[in-house]
């Protein structure tokens, strides 16, 4: 995996994250069109069966069958991860952009709630939100979303503080054009290359936040199949059936990888600087 | 040398790490056997006069507290602390006799008149007794001599000595009773000896016993919540037993270790496919009927319970002499069923929900049950949720469609004659058997009489009724005299004893000067930050600090607006099931939270000021007291993690930077990059699987406290450390090697290294002091995640941290606790990135020219 010469366009890790994390989006879709339906049907004559032919990755304390179960479980976390950083994105792009186009005031606020976001242990805030919400797996959205909002706030907040200093922009303002038409026609399309490349890591933190929140049972609820959750089911079983125990986090780590070298490697391709 | 100054910043730290680290307690060890059972769940009190929680009778009926008669392991009442007593033949005068030489834990001799204070406290107006409403057949209690006592009933009550032999009527001294939620003085076999919270609680045997003396020494009740660590510490010998086990799964493996007893028994917890009768469909019998059908409790048993577990028909346990079998009443026949449901105008079936407590009988039942719903159109749509919403939204509120649920009080089918109760199940003809069986008398009569409460509520399949709880017991082979049956809710260890004596036993609560020590950590870093770097002034001092404030009033108002809108009533949730409402307001009344919001804001707000927490709804301690017993498991744990943090980060990123290649170190820090992907629960997981299941190198959960040993207590936090440091080590080894390979570019090492310094020498000497600044920065935030974001790793390994302290205190809805503890939590943050802050002042000269924020 690590035999890329520096400076190829398309590096193996690059490329094995990207088909990994095509792989994940593609079981979230089959996932979507019932195509695991069939495996998750409950069967307990068939249960905690060790990986055979039949069942790749073995079967649950229900007889389902894991691999169905780690296919369908990548709904819940692409679904929920998406979700988050949507959110974050939604509200965090906004009020960056209006920090940096207004300053003063807004720039400050904006920077105080940042600190406050920042503040709270955001599994906690998480935790209580979940509670608060009635765990389920909009209520993750949201609980995570929270924690994105910052985060895309001050990414957009530092890019747009320095396009805006540029000479195109000034031009844009001798056009006429007010300051927040500037930010949102001229500063808004140069950032986005920022913004996807920390969009993909943070879809890694939300799918490994995701998971955290349905390990303690506060996110996805059954019988939606959820990594988090086959993991905290499988803890008791662990002795007798290791095999729950190994494809799940196995699913779960591989996508949070994959999604993290994806933005990693993105994000080097786009600031050659961070290169490391 | 620019780094260097930061090392005198870093001294005081860690000078306080190393006193921290060696202010473990020494242990303590009593003569006799010690004997350590494990309990699901943490009893919210010690006084089961007060609630209905199943684990505080587990923990002190019998054990601590008595009643007048006893319920002996076969059902039958045999006396307590009565030895003898006398009914009239109209079954309304009841005369008990004392025992004479019984004896208070605290010295104090009982008299008739403890009896008579106990008994009108549980019936009287302020009572939060569980069994307040039946009392209500008292007319009055009267003492008849120092150890005589009479009670008169306005009606019979038949099962009125069986009442008495409950852990809801144990008797207490007017002296005590008041604080008998923390500090339980009764009469039994053993005393309370400590009690610390999220993890154990100890008795030991009270020498001034009047009966036959308990021949353990001491007893220790461990909370683990976890099924996978119950079965974990059983095998590691962390524990000698549990009296109901809670993985099904485990027990034909243990049946086949020699190590163990396995004895399987039975409850009086009748688990039911609870329908609220009141409310379309379930208010059309046909529909009722038509669940009952499509349901195969067979395959529940097997599925959910790995065959544990005897089906029932109707509400009433299998082990009874009246026991009628109507389990084929309702035979499976989904075909039937989905006809059933079409005569009621269902063809196509319908949507509900199914609310799920948390025991796992109702959570793996919940899901088989909607699979078979589904096949009969009834979509069930599943909702976990905690025991304080089911209190709130099924059990007071009624607002469910189906749940799952065992009903584990004994002689409970009066329940269905309650108006208002949550089935919404009322019928006459029910009530009138029930009011002939308060007064009936005769076997004979009382038996068919019981045979027709059964067969009532079968045919009017108010619930479906799958099956009835088994007791699993599992223990030591050489322990004996454990229940195998549980007749009564509690867990009698009067004549249990084990043939040699277990290893040392602990005790003592873990309580050393924390804050004390971190306040002067922090002391020393503001100092020395005054004293080397000239702008940090008392007034920029006084303006960060207000700022912070600042930040930290905002946090309150939202933690204090989210955790009150968390469902679920705190009252319901401490006072139990059966609790009367009377009772939930009095309590409600006891804590302030009837008070307006705004009201509870500034109450809390002014506390806190004082240095106040408040006080546990739950445990009824000083919060202080409990985050202080929490913080000696987490404290310790964040920073042995943040050692290993330290430990994984430096060589990998040192080595992957001293490659001249990069490559090289890019592949080094491409396994870093793996590492930061493993999530530290799996990590955590896979880990006792290994080290802990098959090699036993280290326990596989729990905490033995610091009392055990620093040994002892550094092996139970070894695996969740290096769980926490693996992913954290990654982040700061890539962290210091960007930083490492910045500075090494920077031409002041070009000039090193023209100067004739090895690459080596250049690396250390010059780039990784000038490297340590970012990572300062992100060792502050890592120990900050550390302490407060440890609660996945403390779930896995059931370590009482400061994490599980905030997730039980969520699920048990003690507000208080998480309100204030999370606030704290927040400080804490906010106070490390501002020292943090300081010591890269202190650190970097170039930051000091102009703070930035």
């Amino acid at each position: 995996m690590m035999m890329a010469r520096d400076r190829t366009p398309l590096d193996a890790p690059l490329i094995g994250a990207a088909l990994i994390c095509v792989v994940a989006l593609l079981a979230a879709l089959a996932s979507l069109a019932g195509l695991f339906d069939n495996g998750l049907a409950l069967n307990i004559d068939a249960r905690l069966s060790a990986p055979v032919a039949a069942h790749w990755f073995g079967t649950d304390a229900l007889g389902r069958d894991v691999l169905a179960m780690v296919g369908a479980g990548a709904r819940i976390s692409i679904g929920v991860a998406l979700g988050a950083v949507g959110a974050g994105l939604a509200v965090g792009v906004p009020l960056g952009l209006a920090a940096a186009a207004i300053g003063g005031a807004v720039d400050e606020l904006l920077s105080r709630f940042n600190d406050l976001v920042f503040a709270v242990p955001s599994l906690l805030l998480a935790l209580l939100l979940a509670a608060a919400l009635g765990p389920g797996p909009l209520d993750a959205v949201v609980a995570l979303g929270i924690f994105n909002v910052p985060v895309f706030a001050r990414v957009t907040r530092a890019g747009a503080g320095v396009l805006l200093t540029r000479d195109f922009v000034l031009a844009a303002r001798l056009a006429g054009k007010g300051r927040l038409r500037i930010a949102v026609e001229h500063v808004l399309p140069n950032l986005s290359g920022t913004l996807i490349v920390q969009a993909t890591i943070q879809l890694a933190l939300a799918i490994a936040a995701e998971a955290g929140l349905s390990y303690i049972g506060l996110g996805a609820q059954p019988p939606a199949a959820s990594w988090g959750r086959m993991l905290s089911e499988a803890q008791t079983l662990a002795a007798i059936a290791p095999w729950l125990v190994y494809s799940p986090g196995a699913a779960l780590c591989l996508t949070v990888l994959a999604f993290g070298v994806l933005g990693e490697r993105l994000r080097a391709r786009f600031d050659p600087r961070s290169r490391g | 040398m620019r780094g260097i100054r930061g090392r005198r910043v870093v001294g005081p730290l860690l000078g306080c790490l190393l006193a921290l680290t060696a202010s473990a307690a020494c242990a303590s060890a009593a003569p006799g056997a010690a004997l350590t059972i494990g309990l699901p769940l943490e009893p919210p009190n010690l006084d089961p006069t007060a609630t209905t929680a199943e684990a505080t009778e587990d923990v002190v009926y019998s054990n601590l507290f008595e009643g007048l008669t006893r319920v002996a392991e076969d059902g039958s009442v045999i006396a307590g602390l009565a030895q003898r007593w006398t009914i009239s033949s109209d079954g309304l005068d009841y005369r008990f006799e004392l025992r004479s030489g019984v004896r208070f834990h605290d010295g104090s001799p009982l008299t008739a008149l403890d009896a008579k204070y106990s008994l009108d406290r549980a019936r009287g107006r302020d009572s939060t007794n569980p069994l307040k409403d039946l009392l209500a057949a008292i007319d009055r209690v009267e003492v008849d001599g120092e150890l005589g006592l009479r009670i008169h009933l306005s009606h019979p009550l038949a099962d009125l000595l069986t009442y008495l032999g409950w852990g809801n009527l144990v008797v207490m001294s007017p002296l005590t009773s008041a604080r008998a939620a923390t500090l339980p003085v009764g009469t039994g076999p053993f005393r309370l000896r400590a009690w610390h919270k999220g993890d154990s609680i100890v008795l030991e045997r009270f020498d001034g016993y009047w009966g036959r003396p308990a021949r353990l020494a001491r007893v220790t009740f461990r909370i683990v919540p976890d099924p996978s660590t119950a079965l974990a510490a059983l095998r590691a010998g962390d524990i000698d037993g549990f009296a109901n086990f809670p993985a099904p799964e485990s027990l034909a493996e243990l049946a086949q270790d020699a190590r163990f007893t396995v004895a399987v028994g039975s409850t009086e917890g009748e688990t039911l496919l609870a329908m609220n009768n009141a409310r379309a469909p379930f208010n059309d019998l046909r529909v009722r009927r038509a669940l009952s059908q499509a349901i195969d409790r067979n395959a529940i048993i097997k599925g959910a319970m790995y065959g544990y577990g005897q089906p029932i028909g109707s509400h009433f346990p299998p082990h009874h002499p009246a026991y009628i079998d109507l389990t084929g009443r309702y035979p499976f026949d989904p075909a039937a069923a989905r006809a059933l449901l079409a005569s009621a105008g269902f063809p196509h079936g319908f949507e509900v929900t199914l609310k799920l407590p948390p025991p796992y009988y109702a959570r793996r039942s919940g899901e088989i049950i909607a699979a078979e719903l589904a096949v009969i159109g009834v979509r069930a749509r599943i909702e976990n949720i905690e025991w304080a919403q089911w209190l709130e939204q099924v059990f007071k509120n009624r607002d469910f469609d189906l749940t799952v649920v065992s009903h584990t009080e004994p002689l409970d089918y009066d329940i269905y004659a309650r108006p208002g109760y949550y089935f919404g199940y009322s019928n006459p003809a029910y009530n009138a058997v029930l009011e002939q069986l308060s007064r009936a008398r005769e076997p004979a009569q009382r038996r068919q009489l019981l045979g027709e409460v059964q067969r009532t509520l079968a045919d009017d399949a108010v619930n479906v009724f799958l099956f009835e709880l088994p007791k699993l017991g599992v223990w030591r082979a050489d322990l004996h005299g454990m229940w195998r049956e549980a007749p009564v809710q509690g867990l009698d260890l009067t004549g249990a004893w084990l043939d040699a004596p277990a290893a040392a036993p602990r005790a003592g609560a873990a309580n050393s000067g924390w804050p004390a020590l971190l306040l002067a950590a922090a002391a020393l870093v503001l100092l020395t930050a005054m004293a080397l770097v000239r702008h940090v002034t008392p007034r920029y001092l006084a303006g960060r600090i207000a700022s912070l404030a600042l930040t930290l009033l905002a946090a309150s108002v939202i933690i204090f607006i989210l955790v009150s809108v968390l469902p679920g009533d705190p009252a319901s949730y401490m006072m139990g099931l059966n609790a009367s409402p009377a009772a939930i307001v009095a309590l409600k009344r006891e804590y302030g939270l009837d008070a307006g919001a705004l009201r509870q804001y500034f109450s809390w707000l002014g506390a806190l000021l004082h240095g106040d927490l408040g006080l546990s709804y739950t445990y009824r301690v000083p919060v202080t007291s409990l985050l202080r017993e929490r913080l000696a498991v987490s404290a310790p744990l964040a920073l042995y993690a943040l050692a290993l943090t330290v430990m994984i980060a430096f060589p990998l990123a040192l080595a992957a930077a001293s490659q001249a290649r990069r490559r090289t170190g890019g592949a080094l820090m491409g396994v870093a990059q793996l590492g930061l992907a493993i999530p530290n629960f799996w990590l955590g997981i896979l880990l006792i699987l290994v080290f802990a299941v098959q090699l036993h190198w280290a326990p596989a959960g729990g905490f033995p406290g610091w009392d055990a040993g620093l040994g002892a207590a550094l092996g139970a936090l070894t695996l969740p450390a290096i769980a926490l440091a693996v992913p954290q080590g990654c982040v700061l080894a890539r962290v210091l090697y960007a930083a490492l390979r910045e500075a090494l570019a920077e031409d002041y090492v070009r000039t090193a290294r023209a100067k004739g310094l090895t690459p080596r020498q250049a690396l250390l000497r010059h780039a990784l002091p000038n490297a340590l600044i970012p990572v300062l920065t992100v060792v502050g935030l890592q120990f900050s995640f550390l302490i407060a974001g440890a609660v996945l790793v403390e779930t896995v390994f059931s370590l009482p941290g400061v994490g599980r302290l905030i997730l039980q205190a969520t699920e048990q809805r003690d507000l208080i606790v998480v309100r204030s503890v999370v606030l704290l939590l927040v400080a804490a943050v906010v106070a490390v990135n501002f020292l943090v802050e300081l010591a890269s002042l202190v650190a970097d000269p170039r930051l000091r020219r102009g703070p930035s924020s």
